[in-house]
């Protein structure tokens, strides 16, 4: 087995240009948020009782989510299947995790009209068990804290070496007991994103009359958790990619090529059974009425197949650059396809349109930002992302906790 | 009855007012067959009216209805025992019939009161039989079965308590304040809002039902504008814009020439003057003044617009699939810059590191 | 454990055909109408449109009046926030009618299904008590204390009724209830339900409130008496598992021309919950799987915990 890596604290200058400027863009999806609270959902955006939604669920929550999904998609691999060559990847993928699953639900609470009725969402003698959206909230919350804890051992880790002793007993002492409770938290870390990716994608089933019919499925469940698994594995290689280049971060190319190796059959497999789906249903005749429903379908469909068979390119396998561009389309694909069903196959009704508002875009645009910010940050404090230059082979990998301190 | 006949009005006819009014008051028919009984069996209510500053519009209102002996009728179906404009007594004589029916009727009797009272320098600006209008009506008021207020004057002060209001002109429900008071305002107030309430009480002892104001429901719940006739055109935005115009000649709303229907409660479109069908302000092209409206009326310059008080819905219809546009060319824009900035990063990173991957071929 | 791709990928398209299987055996039972539910019948054919019931909507629910955007009072141009009933028309050539919109009182709600915690709900049912609801009117009603204001509820109706106050800062979502709070308690039959003020006003019995039974029966008499001037068929019967508020049409005019949306007889809910509720029969999937993946998750820690001290040892 290669080396399980050596996760390091970036370090260097918290506040730089980059990250000031992260933050600036933020601060102007703060002013919109704190605008929307005062005069409501109205005045900030172009949702409208036909479009509901706008960009705040469909992007902020669903496609964030779906990049966020890499911790899933990975923990699986490396924590289920037991491929531990994976494990480098882990750390930055659940930080990744954490943070797009935290801009979701934080987009969520000012999606929500009456957001001070949430609490009601802890209480389930109140839960509608019909509603897929239920299932989504409850899970996502569930799921965030999950995310979080899982982020912990890298800051205990951290902590273990901090100078102050007040920190470093601190890390000593919860490092393994959080170590030997981890098979149980990363269980859930599998079971919670099975069901409310496919949740994710099943919110659309309810809007029969709504969603175009090449959109419109039974399938839109499976569907849902395939595509975020293809984005989770896209997600991991494209952001490792990122790291190597900005930080110098292992990235080690026989292993996103393994990686995407199984992205590739995922996004065959979608592929497969969307148009499957179709053709049993007697629904390809839509694919020749004119319109932008069919140029989306192709776009689609491109940005599906074209990474699939790149995937399966031994020229590819061997090109960084080429991995990251197809991984890259991988991410585009699920995106798009989500944005498809949720905004441009949705269809409310005549006389109903739909654009984003500037003020929707700022604070779309801001939380990512400030998601990216955040990842910065903890990088730079924590050991998450794993250096090329870690020559020492240790045996720590992600999860085991405190057996440094202990040398 | 046999006086009645000796009026050459038949039971019939007699029935018909009575029924009419009545059905002013919102009672049912059966209810006006019942006022008729009574009175014809000869318990008429004793009436004591009196008058302060007044010009006595009210009573000429009552007394102009077209109908054959009518006014007799209406004399014949109450018992006016006091009347300074109708009675035939003067003097020494009608005060002393005053007195006598205040005794008899103690407790009993309707109190219709026409014209403001004068509350200034202990209300000397208006003097009937050398007392004060305030002495004589806290003197009559004390022992009547009902207190009605005809006509604006008597009900909140009327045109004598126009600005500067230098008598101190009020209404009687300013002065008695124990007692429930029923206004009816108006100038001249309609009769048979008069009629049917003081019936009511003669044959139920029971008053209408009344507004914030002390006004009877029956009469005073809606606005002029809502029962007006010209509605229509309001609805469809046709106004007269000045006097004599086209708009005015076609008899098109006169909202705009400062008609105060839509903030005035009162039945006058409903219940035209002197029973002559079209015999009211509007239908005679000059816009309502308020006059039932202590706010409005004298107060409020005749040509100024006043506030629509419950605005209904004029005829405009929805489409079936209404226009929810809200797509700018701003908005695709930034949305456009945004999607095609990402696209071209994306393009641009990826044959960069492609690039660099293919000179630099690394295990890692 | 290595577990080859090969297998990973056989194992994905069974789990997806295992999904698409469990979701035919695990069907989520059809609602029927309750035999006392209330309702109304639209009949354009003897529509006038006088817009009584719009105004008289307002009245009875305090709803302020709207103002379009060219400034007219009160004229809404679909259902809004301050606006739960409207008149529409629609022109096509030769032929007219007008159309009467507003909550359908549907007999499997998609918005009920989709409200994540019953805040739309119909009366009585539900997993909330509601002081003074009574079960089997199946009025759909809107209890804003557990509403988060997600608006799903819009997502989901296929009628787009429920509205949104877009513009405050505590909002509500405005749709149509029966007028429930107008029942007499003290009368009998339907009205001590409810009092549905759009009906109690209409001058032509365009607009009827009662039984749903008696409405449908009511329906096929006006369409026996006058066939020359009615469709055939009653939407509401079956369209979308049924609905509470049954609508005629006149003769040369669809439902769809009416603006009604094309609905087959399997309510949204019902396709919707199958389809969700399929994988997880009745909890005991999200259980298999957590344990299994702890189990493994757990064996394969120890597993490496061995590699490593065995490696640490040499």
């Amino acid at each position: 087995m290669s080396g399980h890596g050596n996760p390091q604290a970036i370090g260097g200058k918290l506040f730089d240009p980059l990250m000031k400027f992260l933050l600036a863009l933020f601060g102007v999806a703060v002013v919109v948020m704190a605008y929307r609270f005062f005069a409501g959902i109205g005045p900030v955006s172009n949702m409208s009782d036909g479009y509901a939604w706008g960009i705040w669920e469909p992007v902020n929550v669903v496609v964030f989510t779906g990049i966020g999904a890499g911790a899933y998609s990975v923990g699986l691999l490396c924590y289920l299947l037991n491929k531990g060559k994976y494990h480098p990847l882990v750390r930055p993928a659940v930080l990744l995790g954490a943070i797009c699953y935290s801009l979701g639900g934080s987009s969520i609470l000012i999606a929500l009209g009456r957001y001070w009725n949430s609490y009601w969402l802890a209480l389930p003698g109140v839960w509608n068990l019909g509603s897929v959206l239920l299932e989504v909230a409850v899970c996502v919350i569930t799921y965030v804290s999950v995310l979080w804890i899982e982020v912990l051992p890298a800051m205990l880790e951290g902590a273990a070496k901090s100078k102050s002793t007040f920190w470093s007993g601190i890390g000593q002492t919860w490092g393994p007991r959080l170590a030997s409770a981890m098979p149980y938290i990363i269980a859930l870390a599998v079971v919670l994103p099975t069901m409310h990716q496919s949740s994710l994608g099943g919110l659309m089933l309810i809007a029969v009359t709504k969603v175009h019919p090449l959109w419109h499925t039974a399938l839109l469940p499976t569907l849902g958790l395939i595509s975020c698994l293809s984005m989770g594995y896209g997600a991991v290689v494209v952001l490792t990619t990122i790291l190597r280049y900005a930080w110098n971060a292992k990235a080690d190319t026989r292993l996103f090529a393994d990686l995407s190796k199984v992205n590739g059959g995922l996004l065959f497999l979608f592929a497969i059974l969307r148009l499957g789906d179709l053709a049993l249903q007697g629904k390809l005749g839509y694919l020749f009425v004119p319109g932008h429903h069919v140029l989306f379908f192709v776009l689609e469909m491109a940005l599906f197949l074209t990474p699939a068979f790149m995937f399966f390119s031994p020229k590819v396998q061997k090109n960084r650059g080429k991995l990251f561009a197809a991984a890259l389309m991988s991410l585009w694909a699920g995106a798009l396809w989500r944005i498809d069903a949720y905004l441009t196959a949705f269809n409310a009704g005549d006389g109903w349109e739909y654009m984003p508002s500037l003020g929707e875009i700022a604070v779309t645009v801001g939380m990512a930002a400030v998601g990216m910010a955040v990842f910065i940050l903890v990088s730079r404090l924590f050991p998450v992302v794993t250096l090329r230059d870690s020559h020492t082979q240790t045996n720590l990998g992600a999860g085991h906790v405190g057996i440094a301190a202990g040398r | 009855m046999t006086e009645l006949e000796g009026m050459n009005v038949s039971r019939r006819g007699f029935l018909k007012v009575c029924t009419l009014a009545a059905g002013a008051v919102g009672l049912p028919a059966w209810a006006g067959e019942k006022m008729a009984e009574k009175a014809a069996s000869g318990a008429k209510p004793p009436v004591i009216w009196l008058h302060f500053q007044e010009c006595t519009g009210c009573s000429e209102s009552l007394l102009r209805t077209s109908a054959p002996d009518v006014a007799e009728l209406i004399l014949g179906l109450i018992s006016l025992d006091y009347h300074e404009t109708l009675m035939v007594p003067s003097g020494y004589q009608a005060e002393k019939s005053l007195e006598q029916s205040m005794e008899r009727n103690a407790g009993k009797y309707v109190l219709i009161i026409e014209g403001a009272i004068p509350t200034k320098e202990d209300g000397i600006y208006c003097r009937v039989g050398g007392k004060t209008a305030m002495e004589t009506l806290k003197r009559v008021s004390a022992k009547a079965g009902a207190i009605i207020s005809i006509g604006s004057c008597a009900s909140w002060g009327g045109i004598p308590s126009a600005d500067p209001n230098p008598t101190g002109a009020v209404g009687v429900n300013k002065l008695i304040t124990d007692k429930p008071v029923v206004n009816i305002p108006g100038c001249p107030a309609n009769p048979y809002n008069l009629l049917g309430t003081v019936l009511q009480y003669a044959t139920f002892g029971t008053l209408p039902a009344l507004d914030d104001l002390g006004r009877p429901k029956f009469a005073y719940a809606r606005t002029i504008h809502e029962d007006c006739p010209r509605r229509a055109h309001f609805d469809a935005g046709r106004f007269a814009q000045k006097y004599g115009d086209e708009g005015h000649r076609a008899g098109q709303c006169l909202y705009k020439l400062g008609c105060k229907g839509p903030a005035t409660h009162a039945n006058c479109s409903l219940n035209h003057f002197v029973e002559t069908p079209g015999a009211w302000p509007i239908a005679l092209g000059a816009p309502c003044f308020g006059c039932t409206e202590q706010k409005i009326g004298f107060r409020v310059p005749l040509h100024d617009t006043v506030e629509v008080e419950r605005p209904t819905a004029p005829p405009a219809f929805a489409a079936i699939k209404a226009d929810h546009s809200v797509v700018t060319p701003a908005v695709v824009g930034v949305a456009g810059l945004i999607v095609g900035g990402m696209a071209g990063a994306s393009y641009v990173a990826s044959k960069k590191i492609s690039a660099e991957s293919e000179q630099h071929p690394e295990k890692e | 454990m290595r577990i080859s791709r090969r297998s990973l990928l056989k194992g994905a398209v069974a789990a997806g055909a295992a999904t698409t299987l469990v979701g035919k055996a695990e069907a989520r039972e059809h609602r029927e109408s309750d035999p006392e539910s209330v309702g109304m019948l639209y009949d354009p054919v003897r529509c006038i449109g006088c817009r009584a019931c719009v105004t008289k909507c307002k009245e009875a629910n305090g709803l302020p009046y709207s103002r379009s955007a060219d400034g007219l009072y009160d004229a809404p141009n679909d259902l809004n926030s301050e606006t739960k009933n409207i008149i529409k028309v629609v022109h096509l050539g030769d032929q007219w009618s007008f159309m009467k919109a507003q909550c359908m009182h549907c007999v499997d709600p998609s918005c009920v299904s989709a409200c994540m915690m019953g805040a739309l709900h119909r009366e009585g049912e539900g997993t909330r008590h509601h002081e003074g609801e009574q079960k089997g009117t199946g009025i759909v009603l809107y209890d804003k204390s557990t509403c988060v204001g997600c608006r799903y509820c819009q997502i989901a109706c296929p009628f787009n009724v429920p509205k949104f106050e877009w513009r405050a800062a505590f909002p509500l979502i405005v749709k149509c209830e029966l007028c429930r709070h107008r029942a007499d308690p003290k009368k009998s039959g339907p009205l001590a339900l409810a009092n549905p003020a759009c009906c109690e006003v209409c001058p032509r019995e365009a607009v009827v409130y009662g039984k749903r039974t008696e409405l449908l029966q009511l329906a096929r008499k006006r369409q026996a008496e006058h066939p020359e001037k009615y469709e055939a068929k009653i939407f509401g019967e079956k369209d979308g598992g049924g609905s509470q508020v049954l609508y005629l049409a006149p003769k040369g005019l669809s439902f769809q021309q009416l603006g009604l949306p094309k609905l087959s007889e399997e309510s949204p809910a019902h396709f919707s919950e199958s389809v969700s509720h399929a994988p997880y029969l009745h909890g005991f999937t999200p259980i298999a799987l957590y344990a299994t993946a702890a189990f493994l998750i757990r064996r394969n820690k120890n597993k490496e915990e061995e590699a490593e001290r065995h490696e640490e040892g040499k």
